[in-house]
């Protein structure tokens, strides 16, 4: 129930904000944002500029990226590393957040520290009613080790984010890397 | 800069500075005086024993695969060691006398040389007599050719240390006489007339004969008191600070070089990753507080965000003191210092069913086990390396995450996983009132060697038949503990064992030579809590020789 609610209530806290803040300049730690206000999922044919981010135990490589606003930006994301390792586009209190909800999946069993239980995420949890605690969120992906995944991702307004892992520890032991989103 | 220190230290050392400040490397030789010098961080001056006039000692900095030649200089007229705690080599650099080599007499001065095999915090201290006890100590860090797996802007080394006014064989002969000299806690009167509103009559005499059979009492948490706690040698009105810039992330290389003192170590308002346990990477582990037993190393990651100043509180175990640094923006400023906890009591859970068997069972018919009935086992968290019900176990004081052994897997694990070739139970005895400590039931002076044979993989079941924790420390190999983890079963080199409990480790034989195997308590491991472990074969040059040092190792 919790997820579920907190994404939409941001989704519209979001929607109500972003009209009055196109003239503010970005800073880094914006409050109750969600992904819309960068950016969202890009189209694969409109890419104008691929970054291959290599995950390792536990950081990335590189730690910093730069684009343009309204790029659309292909991320090849590969884990060379033995460990599960998350690759997520945003601010410091998004992932705080996501932080607490990976936390929920680890100790429920989804997620171990190498790799994804597929048959716990799929499973119907509404007779719990809880939601669907799948890894679905557009602005982030799961790879495990040995895994490449891409993310196609368009970026709309300069801000300044990150990109991070949220599994519980590796945020804090420094995987985290930082992407501007120049004018 | 480094070449004007490089002049400067010599002098350093003949003028014995009493600042702890990193050694100076002569490309990859390093010297080191152990002598006496004075310390005052009880109110008055005392003679301590230490390393180039400081205690703790310097900082040693090692790289990986460096060939280290470290010069000990020996100023006292006694003889006197190093020993490199977690520190893999051969074993005639372990520094162990009577088991390594002769020790180092007076005004002589040893070579150690061995190459730095691993990365990470680890620390040396004398293993001669109770010269630990009297400041012998120091960090070592050995820095990683590549990358480590977390990231930090900067790092300090933090020693927590016990300091007593007392001689150290003072403090051992009055346990010798007396066991409970320092218990100060005993149990009172008022106590009993408590209980006795609490819980009535019968219950209060029936406990009060229970443990009074068992010789033992509940309050014996620390076997010494009136210590003073240090945090890189200063006590906590002294206040040892280490300098952030708010943002940044900070290392803290935990060592716990003291002789007897387990600390609950938290840093009220800033979170602790956990990064490295024992000098190896751990997945990071988030906690509130963590407790680092005598002779264990934690590094830890924070990032204070605020321009504040942050207490770093380590409280002892029996919450009779504490050691205390800060974490400022500058210095001079410090932060509020939390009030000690209640001192835990332990519980009949902390008193393993083993130590029965020495025990008149008849007398036992009548002992009231109602009144564990009302025990909640589930409180006080359910960390495994505890007794379900244990008095010890620990809880975090602002409700958060207390780490524990299970929490704690390889980042790479050491060695691939097998299955063990044999399984070695150690027994740990101990006769508290009269203050013998021991292996199996026989103290050192009487034993025989543990034999290994190179090659194997022994799986060992350390089962606590007394009311104390003890940190086993297995010289020279790494003990891999089984936390639950298989093949992430973190390696480490001091294995904490709580009352009542039995922890399994297993030891990939590897190592050839005699090595040493003891409680790192110390006055425990001065009562013969103590074995020398023999290993057979292994690559020719590296073998023991019989006979050479076969004669009981001086303690």
């Amino acid at each position: 129930m919790k997820i579920f609610f907190s994404r939409n209530l941001a989704a519209s806290v979001a929607l109500t904000i972003s009209i009055v803040a196109i003239n503010v300049p970005s800073t880094l730690a914006h409050e109750g944002l969600a992904y819309q206000d960068f950016g969202e999922p890009g189209d694969a044919s409109n890419v104008t500029r691929t970054f291959e981010i290599d995950l390792y135990d536990n950081y990335y490589e590189p730690e910093t990226l730069e684009v343009q606003a309204g790029e659309t930006v292909k991320f090849i994301v590969k884990n060379g590393g033995e460990l599960l390792h998350e690759f997520n586009l945003g601010t410091v209190d998004m992932h705080v957040a996501h932080q607490k909800e990976m936390r929920m999946m680890m100790d429920h069993g989804m997620l171990t520290p190498t790799g994804m239980n597929h048959q716990m995420m799929n499973m119907d949890h509404s007779a719990m009613s809880m939601p669907a605690m799948k890894h679905d969120d557009p602005n982030s992906v799961l790879v495990e080790p040995g895994e490449t995944k891409e993310l196609v991702w368009h970026f709309h307004t300069p801000i300044a984010v990150e990109f991070a892992c949220n599994i519980p520890g590796h945020y804090e032991a420094g995987m985290v890397g930082e992407l501007e989103v120049k004018q | 800069m480094n070449r004007l220190i490089a002049w400067l230290a010599p002098l350093a050392i003949v003028f014995g500075s009493t600042v702890a400040a990193p050694m100076v490397a002569y490309a990859g030789s390093y010297e080191l005086t152990i002598g006496e010098s004075t310390i005052n961080v009880s109110g008055s001056d005392k003679t301590a024993l230490s390393v180039n006039g400081s205690v703790p000692g310097p900082t040693l900095r090692f790289k990986e695969g460096e060939d280290l030649t470290l010069n000990v200089t020996n100023t006292l007229d006694v003889d006197t060691s190093i020993h490199w705690h977690g520190l893999i080599l051969p074993f005639q650099q372990d520094g162990v006398p009577g088991i390594s080599f002769e020790g180092i007499k007076p005004d002589t001065t040893h070579t150690y040389r061995f190459p730095a095999q691993q990365t990470g915090t680890y620390w040396y201290h004398s293993h001669s007599g109770l010269q630990e006890q009297a400041g012998v100590y120091g960090a070592i860090v050995i820095e990683p050719k590549g990358r480590e797996p977390f990231r930090f802007n900067r790092e300090y080394v933090v020693v927590l240390s016990d300091w007593s006014d007392e001689k150290p064989e003072a403090i051992f002969a009055n346990l010798k006489r007396q066991s409970d000299y320092y218990n100060y806690s005993q149990r009172t009167v008022f106590d009993f007339f408590r209980d006795v509103s609490l819980k009535g009559w019968k219950k209060t005499v029936a406990d009060r004969v229970d443990w009074g059979e068992m010789r033992m009492t509940p309050t014996d948490i620390a076997d010494v008191g009136g210590y003073t706690f240090l945090v890189n040698g200063k006590n906590p009105e002294q206040n040892w600070t280490a300098l952030f810039e708010p943002g940044e992330r900070v290392r803290l290389r935990f060592i716990n070089a003291s002789a007897m003192t387990f600390f609950d170590v938290r840093i009220p308002g800033l979170q602790m990753t956990v990064v490295q346990a024992d000098g190896q990477n751990v997945q990071p582990v988030p906690v509130d507080e963590f407790r680092i037993a005598v002779a264990e190393t934690y590094d830890v990651i924070v990032r204070p965000r605020e321009e504040k100043a942050f207490t770093i509180f380590a409280e002892n175990m029996a919450r009779t003191g504490y050691a205390r640094g800060s974490l400022a923006p500058r210095q001079g400023m410090s932060g509020e210092v939390p009030d000690l906890r209640e001192s835990p009591l332990l519980t009949m859970a902390d008193m393993s069913h083993g130590s029965m068997q020495g025990m008149d069972h008849s007398s036992m018919q009548g002992m009231d086990h109602s009144s564990m009935q009302g025990m909640d086992l589930s409180a006080a968290g359910s960390d495994p390396f505890y007794a379900p019900g244990s008095g010890l176990s620990p809880t975090a004081a602002n409700g958060g995450k207390f780490l524990s052994y299970a929490d704690l897997k390889a980042q790479k694990p050491l060695y691939e996983d097998r299955e063990p070739t044999r399984e070695i139970e150690v027994r740990l005895t101990g006769n508290m009132e009269r203050y013998i400590w021991s292996i199996d039931g026989v103290k050192f002076s009487d034993a025989e060697p543990i034999r290994l044979k190179y090659g194997e993989r022994v799986r060992f079941a350390f089962v606590n038949e007394t009311m104390m924790t003890h940190p086993m420390h297995l010289h020279g190999m790494w003990s891999i503990l089984d936390n639950g983890n298989d093949k992430w079963n973190p390696a480490m080199h001091v294995v904490s064992v709580s009352p009542g409990t039995t922890v399994h480790m297993e030891t990939e034989v590897d190592a050839p030579g005699a090595w040493a195997f003891h409680c790192h308590l110390l006055y425990h491991m001065a009562a013969g809590m103590f074995r020398k472990v023999i290993v057979e074969g292994g690559p020719q040059s590296a073998q023991l020789n019989g006979g050479a040092l076969d004669e009981q190792a001086s303690l």
